[in-house]
């Protein structure tokens, strides 16, 4: 089942009004239905002309839909704030300067954004009780890749973590002959329990990306971009996700045949074009196109999202969750 | 003072100074020992939660900070340990009395 439903795609391509188009569908369908943005120039809000932030919040105007807008840079730093108030809350004011340090440092890594990110992203999908559906309008291709293939690497780097700590532990016990007090013990080792919970929450996350989601790709009608699609479909796969279809968009349109002039002469050679790139993309590409979208002159707003909302030929499938 | 009281006294001093030779000669070094390869293995693993810290980046590290507030005495034990460590002979020599 489809629960989750993810729109990737290069910068630009659209995923924007293409999982929003999606999103107002299953809405329509009677399907309670979650929106939600991780790109940082949070476009969902202009497009629906409101603002949200990061709460779930209905969107006015449109019946069982919710928007929500997740910022990964106050990701991070209530990330950095919670750790620092347990680190506060364990020790000695003078024990805290070197551990802060490198606390302020885990969290300016490269890698800090994707993580956050990445939690968000799980958190959103194990609290969505509430909705039927919940469509993520991700940020471009590379982050998002990395993201989804997060918990397979994560969950076997814990388990190496898990059994090193394990083993260490298990030798202070040791090294306590004749009734000595063992330096660390097993039972009840914080270290040892907050790494579990971890791996819990990846393995949740995993099952939960391999068996509930489903996964569509944006792209646009020239070279560059019908690449980067080749490239994104082939790294999903080696996660074991499969993109289950594919949206082109921005689609020039043909000028009516009895115009002449250089306007008409122009869109007829780039319609032409364009054309032949979607035949390439669809011998080359294994998943289907299920849509093509044309232009819109201006940006697309609630009321056109409707007429978007029909190109789309992605299957609602109505079916609601089964409420167990 | 009796034989008896005599034989028992000297035998209890001989039994505390064999269980001070055993503890000294077999097993003092023993745990010794067990004690230094836990420690060992622990700075694996603060070294594979925390590269960084020697200037190695980590795509993880943003969650092995959740472990710091658990860790914070190892934490400033072990990065002085390691600073301090010039070469893997002279900490496994460590252990070898002579």
């Amino acid at each position: 089942m489809d629960r989750y439903v993810f729109f990737g795609g290069k910068g630009g391509v659209g995923k924007t009004t293409v999982s929003s188009a999606y999103a107002y569908k299953c809405a329509a369908a009677g399907l309670e239905t979650l929106l939600v943005s991780t790109d940082p120039a949070h476009s969902v809000g202009d497009l629906f002309e409101q603002s949200f932030d990061d709460d779930p919040r209905a969107v006015e105007g449109v019946e069982h839909l919710s928007a929500m807008e997740i910022d990964p840079d106050e990701e991070v730093s209530r990330h950095l704030q919670d750790v620092k108030r347990k680190l506060s809350d364990q020790v000695s004011a003078a024990m805290v300067n070197a551990v802060d340090r490198q606390i302020e440092m885990a969290h300016g890594t490269p890698g800090a954004y994707e993580a956050a990110l990445f939690d968000r992203f799980v958190d959103v999908m194990r609290d969505g009780d509430a909705y039927d559906r919940i469509v993520f309008d991700t940020s471009p291709t590379g982050g998002t890749l990395r993201l989804l293939s997060l918990p397979e690497y994560l969950e076997g780097w814990i388990d190496r973590l898990l059994a090193k700590r394990r083993k260490s532990i298990d030798l202070f016990e040791k090294a306590a002959i004749g009734g000595r007090e063992p330096r660390r013990v097993l039972e009840g080792d914080p270290v040892l329990a907050h790494l579990r919970a971890r791996k819990e929450f990846f393995e949740d996350a995993g099952r939960m990306l391999r068996e509930d989601a489903a996964f569509f790709l944006v792209f646009n009608p020239d070279s560059l971009s019908i690449r980067e699609t080749e490239r994104a479909i082939d790294r999903l796969d080696e996660q074991g996700l499969s993109v289950r279809g594919l949206v082109a968009n921005r689609f020039t349109p043909a000028p009516d045949p009895d115009e002449e002039g250089r306007g008409a002469t122009y869109l007829r050679s780039r319609v032409e074009t364009e054309r032949e790139r979607l035949e390439t993309a669809r011998g080359e590409l294994s998943p289907p196109i299920l849509a093509t979208i044309e232009t819109y002159v201006e940006e697309v707003r609630t009321d056109r999202l409707a007429s978007v909302a029909d190109e789309l030929e992605i299957d609602v499938d109505r079916t609601r969750r089964p409420t167990s | 003072m009796t034989l008896a009281e005599r034989i028992a006294s000297y035998r209890a001093t001989l039994e505390e100074w064999l269980r001070g030779l055993y503890h000294g000669m077999i097993s003092h070094p023993a745990y010794e020992k067990i004690e230094a390869e836990a420690e060992d293995l622990e700075d694996e693993f603060m070294l594979a939660c925390f590269p960084d810290a020697f200037g190695v980046p980590s795509p993880v590290s943003y969650y092995t900070a959740e472990l710091l507030p658990y860790l914070q005495d190892e934490f400033e034990a072990w990065e002085r340990r390691l600073w301090d460590r010039s070469t893997l002979v002279e900490r496994k020599g460590q252990q070898y009395h002579f």
